[in-house]
């Protein structure tokens, strides 16, 4: 186990900048996860942690060890790819065992090393075989296995669940939840899912266009928001987000007036971009505080527990959560009340949080 | 119910008459000579002589009790494998050197110019080192200019060098074909592979071994059978250069068919060994494509 910094990590392909200096702080046995949309950089971030892409400019240390110049064996890493990358040719037991004949140890204490990990993984049984007889979910397993076997002082994951269906993802989430809590490593996880970051982080990097736009726990970037893009990117369903002007009693949208007890930060005229999550419009019947809007329903998503109603207030759609037995009628009228005390502002321009 | 039978004939005898053309030309090409081969065997002496007897099997215990056949069946497996190491060593290596991550432009000249022997004929190939290795040639000048030989070496005409110049110059021809059918291989090879290698504290040899041969194994496979297929029945490269020479050293298979057809004249003993040769590549065929009905 060992805490890992990043400092001022910058990455250029040719004359273009991808990565424009990051800095994260992991500490030991911490599960952080890399998050945000495609090309953002959290891929490349994590393999220049891995040795596998070279550093531009900034330090990676791994321990009290600084990895920049060290070949990706030498630094004390584990990594599981996205497609597994299991070697073909070989059993399940020699693509675990690989990185500990490499390393000449006794064999005996690899088969020992091996089997108990199998039995930590419940894949005994798949030890002999090869992994192109293997599902995706066992594959997965033996990838995790290969990993741990190991027993590297830190973890990389590369979106290990992104070619899982819908199902064994979230079992496979919890049961690397549960390793992580069994083993205690410290973690460096990408995904592009804010599900599998919310479900599983102990620390959340959110990134954008090669730069860290917040990082904190998982109920620090849900519920506070830095910018435009963390508030639109966390959540599902997203927070509602509209453009808004501000006024003396609250805040204006079209025509129609929110009044509530506003900051001394929002600026009467002041254009913002207004946003509330969906668990903060309630029904009446769910919650009887907030401010009542009536809005024209078009169309409701049941998920067994609750419901997403969607909602057109003029020419703006909200998405609210409403208990699973409300009978909301399709194209008609009905109130629900915003939770203004959870309402959310930011600057049109910069997409910063006015608090 | 007739209609329905008769549609379901039509149906499956389609795929066979789309093949029916080609399977007429290679069928008449190919049949009528193999016919008249092997039934020239069959007889005493054909075509020169007006009225050939037919003497049965007679011609092939003949060519099996000739020591020349032998020393030829001999030649002809150590060319054969000879060649095919040669190209399989040098096609690799030099399919790992191109496919290395280096400057684009000049990753293209080289893979360009490493291809150009397989584009030359092999009467092209066959007079250029006749020239390269001839007594007062290019070769024996640089190796004099070294000081690594005395006096110059007749590598084609003394016996104990021409099987290994033959090699020499085979490899040189065979390695490109090699070359390119590992170099798709590789670029097939999924990156995650070598870095989980890496990872995993594999060196170069150790990812070599460990991944990248598996992952060709089926490519080298198929390849070095065809390759086997093909240098079995070489026959312009041997006699463009040694001619089967010096004396019988590196008479091979094909040479001596020639040999027996067009300078002795004896076309039946000629269509004997034709027959061996057939038999044999046949053999190395069937193997081949049993191997390719495997990995589909």
């Amino acid at each position: 186990m060992s805490k890992i910094d990043i400092k001022n990590l910058v990455k250029s392909f040719g004359n273009q900048e991808v990565l424009h200096g990051i800095d994260i702080s992991i500490s030991k046995g911490e599960f952080c996860v890399l998050v945000g949309p495609s090309g953002c950089g959290k891929s490349t971030t994590l393999r220049m942690v891995a040795g596998l892409e070279t550093i531009s400019g900034g330090e990676i240390s791994i321990g009290d060890r600084v990895v920049n110049g060290l070949k990706p064996r030498e630094r004390g890493i584990a990594m599981v790819f996205q497609n597994y990358a299991l070697y073909p040719s070989k059993t399940v037991f020699n693509n675990m065992a690989f990185s500990l004949q490499n390393l000449k140890i006794n064999k005996k204490i690899i088969d020992e090393k091996v089997l108990e990990t199998a039995k930590i993984l419940d894949i005994t049984e798949l030890l002999d075989r090869k992994p192109a007889t293997l599902s995706g979910g066992q594959r997965q397993r033996v990838a995790m296995g290969r990993a741990i076997v190991r027993d590297p002082e830190v973890f990389l994951f590369d979106e290990p669940l992104s070619n899982l269906d819908a199902q064994l993802r979230g079992q496979m989430r919890a049961e690397i939840k549960l390793l992580h809590q069994r083993l205690k490593n410290t973690v460096i996880y990408v995904t592009h899912d804010q599900v599998e970051a919310m479900t599983l982080a102990d620390k959340i990097v959110i990134m954008k266009d090669g730069k860290i736009e917040q990082q904190g726990t998982p109920n620090d970037v849900f519920n506070n928001p830095q910018t435009l893009f963390v508030a639109s990117f966390m959540g599902s369903p997203p927070m509602n987000l509209t453009n808004a002007t501000i006024f003396k009693d609250g805040v204006k949208i079209k025509n129609l007036e929110i009044n509530f007890k506003k900051s001394s930060n929002l600026k009467i005229d002041k254009n913002v971009v207004f946003g509330i999550r969906a668990d903060n419009i309630r029904l009446p019947e769910d919650d009887e505080s907030g401010i009542p809007v009536k809005g024209f329903v078009t169309l409701v998503e049941e998920l067994g527990t609750e419901n997403l109603a969607h909602f057109n207030v003029g020419d703006n759609n909200f998405i609210a959560k409403t208990n699973a037995q409300a009978k909301l009628k399709l194209n008609k009228e009905h109130f629900f009340n915003f939770n203004m005390k959870h309402a959310y502002f930011f600057d049109p321009e910069t997409g910063a949080r006015i608090s | 119910m007739l209609k329905n039978i008769s549609n379901n004939i039509s149906n499956e005898s389609i795929p066979y008459l789309f093949l029916l053309p080609c399977l007429l030309i290679l069928g008449s090409l190919l049949s009528v000579p193999l016919y008249k081969v092997f039934e020239y065997s069959l007889y005493d002496n054909v075509i020169v002589q007006k009225d050939p007897t037919f003497v049965g099997l007679q011609n092939y215990q003949e060519i099996l009790g000739d020591i020349a056949f032998w020393k030829a069946t001999l030649n002809t497996i150590i060319f054969t494998v000879g060649s095919v190491i040669g190209h399989l060593i040098i096609g690799t290596g030099l399919a790992l050197l191109v496919n290395t991550d280096i400057n684009p432009k000049a990753r293209t000249v080289f893979r360009s110019l490493l291809i150009l022997p397989w584009i030359l004929t092999a009467v092209v190939v066959a007079v250029n080192w006749q020239l390269l290795l001839n007594p007062f040639g290019i070769i024996n000048y640089g190796l004099d200019k070294l000081g690594l030989i005395n006096e110059p070496l007749d590598w084609l005409g003394d016996p104990s060098l021409a099987m290994w110049s033959l090699l020499l110059i085979s490899t040189w021809r065979g390695y490109p074909f090699i070359m390119v059918s590992f170099l798709s291989g590789l670029q097939s090879v999924p990156k995650e592979l070598y870095e989980a290698a890496e990872l995993d504290g594999a060196g170069f040899f150790g990812k070599f071994w460990h991944v990248t041969i598996p992952q060709l194994k089926p490519v080298i496979y198929g390849v070095a059978l065809l390759d086997l297929i093909w240098t079995f029945q070489l026959f312009p490269l041997v006699w463009l250069t040694t001619g089967g020479g010096p004396g019988r050293e590196t008479e091979v298979l094909s040479t001596m068919t020639f040999r027996y057809a067009f300078v002795n004249f004896e076309f039946s003993k000629a269509s004997t060994v034709a027959v061996s040769i057939l038999i044999i590549s046949a053999a190395f065929t069937i193997f081949y494509l049993r191997n390719e009905k495997n990995r589909i």
